[in-house]
């Protein structure tokens, strides 16, 4: 098998993480915000595991720090869709722009 | 006790002085405390206590008897001091210290009063060098010569008897309500009342102000308004709290050894001229002659500022000694101005007295010795050094304190506000014209007689000369009592500036004494003429009152024959010393002719509308029937000090032989403070003066009795109807009538220009239509308030912009910052 190389991991994480960006600025919908979020924060993890794994001064950072994203993730995942629910038991939608009540 | 006063017997001049303060600060501490607790005067308790202690609503004597009390005691201070003054027979350091104390007020410069250690060094080198003198200090301190103590005692005893005199003329102010109808006749748009000014576009507001800004005792009925009759509380105390602090001012610019401490009591005296002329401040002539008053003296304590401020700078000193020492050198004998033109090398080459130059030298101010050959000069000299001072700054010192002296004196052109100052009580009027404000100017060119180049004494002159025409031609038409005696001031302070500018110093300052006494007697007879007929001052509506004020009329004529100079009276023998100082002068130069023809000329016109002033007002029939039908004699507190000076005009000036003008008493005392400088710059003159003192008496004689001979023919013999004398006369008699134009011109000169100015201000910083545009909504660039508002307006319309990108939507933020991202990534990848 062929060495990749750290390129085309950049570009995936690259390319996840303009997808997460649109969609987290395109979507209405807080759920697919949220997965917006997500695709985020995984981009970054493909970063960081990718500098580790050909980086040969880090050892096993890259990999405990994306394991430690993961966690954070579940745990923002979590809270965020809690609130997501109990704006909709509020207001029957789960649509962002309709979340305008402490605008000023 | 004793033991403090008779080692330095001076300190009698500094309680002389301090007596009429403290009088002051007691009227002031009790009034204040009155006003505070005046509202709590009904409630009870231990305020209201303290205002009823305090006299109540009642205006109370106690404050007036204490100030005339103190004003005494300064009074008998000063007799003794000039006793003691005359009786001494110490000479040179050891008078200095017995008559004279100064100490540093406000230090500028080096704290440590010990010689810098340079000096020492310097003198260890070079032990000639003369010792190091104080640092650079403003000082307060005084220095008792014989024109000082001639001069307090003067103030002092006149100031007492017109202290008297105000008891009873100001009565009416001890009452509780005093109805002021001239605030109502002056307020009432027609008939337009005559005021002294012809400027009534702005009277309204000024006597709105003036009560408004008003003093801690409201008469608390609001401003009558026309119709219902203008009243107030009467004011006696502080009529008397006002003139204690007039008199402290003049006597601590009397024995004040530095120009600095002539100064502030210069300002006091502005200050209270102000507030005792706008004492009727509801009056708006009143409020607007306090004005003037003040604003014109303004422009001559500019002048005045400067000269201290050349004098500070280059002499180093303030204290008038030294500065005359600078100047003048060391040596009795050739107490000139050196002139000189620095050599290359920063020496002086000092020599013949009378050479030109571009500069004069300055010597130390504690040498003793003189200097000869050539002295260097210092880069920077400070006076315990020799140095020079460019001799147009000498000529612009000395022409900027006469400026201030002008202004006090109400010299050309500076007189305007001097008879406008008549609208304050008549007292008042009697103790600005005689004792103190008019005084201070003519005492000061006195003191600082040697400070005066050549040419700013013929400036003084001339000043003189001009003055005492110009204000007798126009004291000849005048029909106000009190006007008249305000331009004979003027008058005799112009004799009294030219007698200082020509070198009869002893002649001006004899005439200050004398005229101070006699136009004391002339004012406060003319105030309780005015009194007597119920505060009439017009002399055409009198007439025949000597019949009813006998006492009055009485030593109104010797008043009147008093500064008219007839002989054997006080004015005969100051007026004669100053003309034959004027006929010398002229001799000896006769290109200036006029410094002789227009005082002779004026001698007469003096005499002239001095009797016409008499004339018409004690004799021949009533004009006014009512006002004769009426009129009363004063009560004795009022009469009592008219003869007193009454003995004073007639005698102050005498001495033996009583036929010879120059065998004054008075004139020999004050011969001995007549400064070195003075004798030998107009030596040629001195010389003279034995010579025409006969002739220059004769002229003076005949001049007088001309001018008196005249006023019997015209206003005795042929009694005047009172057509004739309302009668507009000629084109000449409106010109003098409006006082040469003087205020039409300064009027159209400066006030105008100034309102004009002030005018186009405030239309550059208002909006024009302000008022009905709301505010922010179109630009307006063409005024200051619309430029500053039109920056408020661009920062609102930028904000009001920005406020848009402001959605609260969170997905347009983020798209915002990643775009924001990738444009910046861009940018850092085309590098």
């Amino acid at each position: 098998m062929t060495e990749l190389g750290l390129t085309p991991f950049l570009l995936l994480a690259a390319f996840l993480f303009a997808c997460g960006v649109a969609c987290v600025t395109v979507k209405r919908n807080a759920i697919g915000v949220l997965m917006g979020v997500e695709l985020i924060l995984n981009a970054a993890n493909v970063n960081l595991v990718a500098f580790a794994r050909f980086n040969s001064g880090f050892r096993l950072d890259g990999q405990v720090f994306a394991l430690m994203v993961v966690v954070l993730a579940a745990a923002e995942a979590a809270v965020a869709l809690a609130i997501v629910l109990n704006f909709y038991n509020n207001h029957a939608t789960v649509d962002v722009d309709e979340a305008n009540e402490l605008k000023g | 006790m004793l033991d403090w006063f008779s080692s330095t017997p001076g300190r009698l001049y500094v309680v002389g002085t301090l007596l009429p303060l403290a009088a002051f600060a007691l009227l002031l501490t009790a009034g204040g405390l009155r006003a505070l607790c005046r509202p709590f005067r009904k409630q009870g308790g231990f305020a209201a206590k303290v205002y009823w202690t305090l006299g109540g609503d009642t205006p109370g004597r106690g404050g007036a008897y204490l100030a005339t009390a103190s004003m005494a005691a300064a009074a008998v201070l000063g007799a003794i001091g000039l006793v003691l003054v005359l009786g001494d027979h110490t000479t040179g350091a050891e008078r200095t210290a017995r008559w004279g104390e100064r100490a540093d007020w406000l230090r500028i410069g080096s704290l440590d009063s010990a010689a810098p250690p340079v000096w020492e060094k310097q003198r260890e080198t070079d032990p000639t060098r003369p010792a190091p003198g104080p640092a650079l200090a403003l000082e307060v301190g005084y220095k008792i010569d014989q024109l000082t103590a001639v001069v307090f005692a003067m103030v002092t005893f006149i100031g007492t008897l017109i202290f008297v005199f105000s008891l009873g003329y100001m009565k009416d102010e001890t009452k509780e309500t005093v109805a002021d109808h001239e605030v109502d006749n002056q307020r009432q748009p027609t008939p337009p009342a005559p005021l002294p000014e012809g400027k009534g576009e702005t009277d309204t507001h000024d006597a709105h102000d003036a009560h408004h800004h008003g003093t801690p005792l409201p008469s608390g009925r609001g401003d009558g308004g026309v119709g219902s009759g203008y009243s107030r509380r009467g004011r006696f105390g502080r009529f008397f709290l006002y003139l204690s602090l007039f008199c402290f001012s003049m006597l601590n610019l009397v024995i004040a050894d530095n120009l600095f401490q002539v100064f502030v009591s210069w300002e006091l005296v502005g200050v209270c001229s102000f507030f005792l002329i706008g004492f009727f401040y509801e009056r708006p002539s009143a409020a607007r002659a306090a004005n003037k008053a003040f604003i014109v003296n303004r422009v001559g304590d500019a002048g005045f500022l400067v000269g201290i401020f050349v004098a500070w700078t280059y002499l180093g000193t303030l204290n008038f000694e030294e500065m005359n020492r600078r100047v003048r050198g060391p040596d009795p004998a050739a107490p000139g101005l050196v002139r000189v033109t620095p050599a290359g090398d920063g020496a002086l080459p000092l020599g013949d007295a009378r050479a030109d130059g571009t500069h004069l030298v300055l010597r130390p101010a504690s040498a003793t010795k003189p200097a000869t050959g050539t002295v260097p000069v210092p880069a920077k000299p400070v006076c315990t050094d020799h140095g020079a001072l460019p001799y147009w700054l000498f000529v612009v010192m000395g022409v900027g304190i006469f400026l201030g002296c002008v202004g006090k004196s109400a010299q050309v052109p500076l007189q305007t506000w001097l008879p406008d100052a008549m609208e304050g009580p008549t007292p008042v009027s009697a103790l600005i014209h005689a004792a103190t404000m008019v005084a201070a100017g003519v005492y000061l060119v006195g003191r600082c007689h040697p400070l005066f180049a050549p040419e700013v004494l013929l400036v003084i002159a001339y000043i003189g000369a001009v003055t005492l025409f110009i204000s007798a031609t126009i004291a000849l038409v005048q029909t106000d009592i009190k006007r008249v005696l305000a331009y004979s001031t003027c008058s005799q302070l112009g004799f009294m500036m030219l007698a200082l500018g020509i070198g009869g110093w002893v002649a001006g300052l004899l005439h200050l004494i004398t005229h101070a006494f006699f136009k004391a007697l002339l004012f406060l007879c003319s105030g309780s003429v005015i009194h007597g007929c119920h505060h009439e001052q017009d002399l055409r509506k009198m007439g025949g009152l000597r019949a009813k004020m006998p006492i009055t009329a009485f030593a109104m004529l010797i008043g009147v024959l008093a500064i008219s100079g007839a002989p054997l009276l006080s004015g005969w023998y100051s007026k004669d010393m100053i003309l034959s100082a004027a006929l010398a002068y002229v001799s000896v130069h006769p290109e200036h002719w006029l410094l002789f023809a227009l005082p002779a000329l004026t001698a007469a016109m003096t005499a002239y509308y001095m009797f016409r002033l008499w004339f018409l007002a004690f004799t021949g029939r009533p004009r006014d029937v009512h006002l004769h039908d009426h009129a009363h004699e004063s009560p004795a507190v009022m009469w009592l000090p008219l003869v007193v000076l009454v003995v004073f005009s007639v005698g102050v000036a005498w001495g033996w032989p009583l036929w010879e003008a120059h065998a004054s008493q008075l004139g020999h005392v004050l011969e001995k403070a007549e400064p070195a400088s003075v004798s030998a710059a107009f030596a040629a003159e001195r010389a003279k003066e034995h010579h025409v003192h006969t002739a220059a008496g004769l002229v003076a004689l005949v001049a007088a009795v001309a001018g008196a001979g005249l006023a019997f023919a015209v206003f005795y013999r042929k009694q005047p109807t009172p057509e004739a004398l309302y009668a507009r006369g000629p084109a000449w008699h409106s010109f003098l009538l409006n006082k040469w134009y003087f205020d039409e011109a300064y009027d159209a000169a400066v006030v105008k220009p100034t309102v004009a100015l002030a005018r186009a201000a405030a239309a550059a910083d208002k909006r024009p239509g302000g008022a009905t545009e709301p505010d922010g909504k179109r630009l307006d660039l063409r005024t200051l308030d619309g430029l500053l508002n039109a920056l408020g307006q661009c920062a609102a319309a930028l904000g009001g912009f920005l406020r848009g990108a402001q959605t609260g939507r969170v997905r347009a933020y983020v798209a915002a910052l990643a775009l924001t991202a990738v444009v910046m990534l861009w940018m850092l990848a085309i590098k």
